[in-house]
């Protein structure tokens, strides 16, 4: 059996873009790419090849999975474990890596295999390096949401594992999914996003329509969810937030930190709306209008509806 | 309550110069407290508050790392901990061994607090790596901890759910930035930081594990934007209309 590329995530939807990533991967290195499944095989995951871990249960804590994963790892000796890097695969990854004792590379694209050596890119300080690094292998390496597209290559090739009894320290008191009807950021085509120019919470519905003019959503940079609470956390995009990239980006009232630039970065066409001309976020735009955003927004809108 | 905090002395990525060849010019760049690691220092001294106990900053680094320890001392942490000679690197593991060693030459800690990421390199992965070398409990991306008996009650807020959990004590958790808010400490607490005892620990005394294959960085290159970088002038109608031009013609408007 040629050695395996495994493709890890708690996320049906992660764990298909892991796929492309595996099948890239596996093509160029003659092995082969497996999902691997925790507890049952799901109809949302598409795999030519599976492997299904039994023991761990559904939808088990981290700590369980990664316990599940480095046993299943020691049974069948894939070369490279690919980890989903939601909050939950960080994780995972991390405690597979130090469980097995293998290198951990993280948020990595562009994977190659030259040899024994695995090589990615990965970006750094808050996106503005790209990085090139290396190990050896077996390796763990965690992957971002949405940087690959899903993969749709199906099969029928499924395998088991019994990984035994599997317990651990932490125990899951309770789980609640987050209100239901908040916006996938990630799928939208346009999204407006709100600053710290804004100066009250009662001014974010005009810019929820205008993006809603432009058939997109709102979101935000860090301050308005984190310290001002006016939008959920679901809308904060950046670093520490959600990374998008829609066809366009209207970023109202932000000064453009890196923290923030690092979460939109790939969005097609970038516009800024700010008081200040110097304000960095210019610098990553394609169209920067220096005005105030409470001229400007309607101005905006009103110039969609008349196109229409 | 013995309590544990780590802080980053990363680079400072606004401060980021591009050398030859598209490089960054990483030797003698400026570095600063990782800024999420002020929400850790914050929790941790809201604990000491709750609970009565000690909070300890660890970093590790080069002397200039003695400046975040500084700024977890100014906040208010009792004491500092630098281990000097190692770097915190892309290879995650062995950094966490570091740390880990460090704390555990420090004797028994209760909870030992980290961000869930740093400002530089964001990879996330040494907080649950420090829980694994140190053989702890680990709860992640909590936004609420509560202690009692011994035990941690954490609420942790995932991306498309919130989780309450319960973990044993000693245990490595790593908070949001949604937790709390930072502290700004004043004139005099930065002032009295640099009387605060900071202990320097080799480390070589260390004997951390090299791990069996490093992460080794082959090279790292600038990104250059690739954006139009137009600014339109005129009133509001005028530029608003002119923007709408042109998002047409990019054919990014439904």
């Amino acid at each position: 059996m040629s050695e395996q590329v495994w493709a890890y995530s708690g996320s049906g939807e992660v764990q298909c873009e892991l796929m492309s990533a595996a099948l890239e991967l596996a093509e160029k290195s003659g092995r082969s790419a497996v999902a691997v499944e925790l507890g049952r095989q799901r109809e949302e995951v598409v795999a030519q090849s599976r492997l299904v871990v039994k023991g761990a249960g559904d939808d088990p804590l981290p700590e369980v999975a990664a316990e599940a994963l480095t046993r299943a790892a020691r049974s069948r000796h894939p070369s490279t474990i690919l980890v989903g890097a939601t909050r939950n695969g960080r994780e995972v990854a991390s405690r597979v890596a130090a469980r097995l004792g293998w290198p951990c590379l993280s948020e990595a694209s562009k994977l190659s295999i030259d040899g024994a050596q695995l090589q990615a890119n990965r970006t750094v300080f808050a996106g503005k390096v790209v990085a090139t690094v290396s190990c050896g292998l077996p390796a763990v390496v965690t992957i971002k949401p949405a940087f690959y597209p899903k993969s749709t290559a199906s099969g029928k090739e499924v395998d088991e594992f019994d990984a035994g009894e599997l317990t651990g320290v932490v125990k899951l008191l309770s789980r609640r999914k987050k209100e239901a009807g908040a916006v996938d950021l990630r799928k939208a085509k346009a999204i407006v996003s709100a600053g710290r120019g804004v100066k009250r919470k009662e001014d974010l519905p005009m810019l929820q329509s205008l993006a809603e003019e432009l058939g997109g959503a709102l979101g935000c940079s860090r301050p308005l969810s984190s310290d001002l609470g006016w939008l959920p956390e679901e809308c904060h995009i950046g670093l520490t937030g959600v990374t998008v990239k829609p066809d366009l980006y209207v970023a109202v009232g932000i000064s453009g930190q890196l923290q923030h630039i690092a979460g939109m970065k790939d969005s097609k066409v970038v516009v800024a709306v700010n008081t200040d001309k110097d304000a960095p976020i210019f610098q990553a735009s394609d169209y920067g209008i220096v005005a105030d955003l409470y001229q400007v927004v309607p101005a905006i809108k009103k110039a969609l509806e008349s196109r229409r | 309550m013995r309590i544990a905090v780590c802080v980053k002395h990363a680079i400072d990525e606004t401060e980021l110069k591009t050398g030859p060849g598209g490089r960054p010019v990483l030797e003698g760049a400026a570095c600063k407290v990782s800024v999420f690691d002020k929400n850790a220092v914050e929790e941790a001294l809201r604990m000491r508050s709750a609970q009565g106990g000690e909070v300890v900053a660890f970093t590790i680094g080069s002397e200039d790392a003695r400046k975040s320890l500084k700024e977890a001392l100014a906040m208010g942490a009792d004491r500092g901990v630098l281990v000097v000679g190692a770097q915190a690197s892309l290879d995650t593991g062995r950094t966490a061994r570091t740390i880990a060693a460090a704390v555990k030459k420090e004797g028994a800690f209760d909870v030992v607090l980290c961000s869930e990421g740093s400002s530089d390199t964001y990879s996330g992965q040494v907080p649950p790596m420090l829980a694994e070398a140190l053989g702890t409990a680990y709860v992640g991306y909590a936004r609420k901890i509560q202690l009692e008996g011994g035990k941690a009650k954490v609420e942790r807020l995932l991306e498309d759910s919130v989780e309450e959990v319960e973990a044993p004590m000693p245990v490595v958790v790593s908070v949001v930035s949604e937790i709390n808010e930072p502290r700004y400490p004043t004139l005099i607490q930065i002032m009295q930081a640099s009387k605060k005892p900071v202990q320097e620990i080799p480390e070589s005394q260390l004997a951390v594990d090299p791990g069996s294959s490093p992460v080794a960085v082959l090279g790292m290159s600038v990104q250059t934007s690739s954006r139009k970088r137009v600014i339109i002038e005129g009133g509001p109608e005028d530029a608003a209309a002119k923007l709408i031009q042109e998002l047409e013609k990019e054919g990014v408007l439904r």
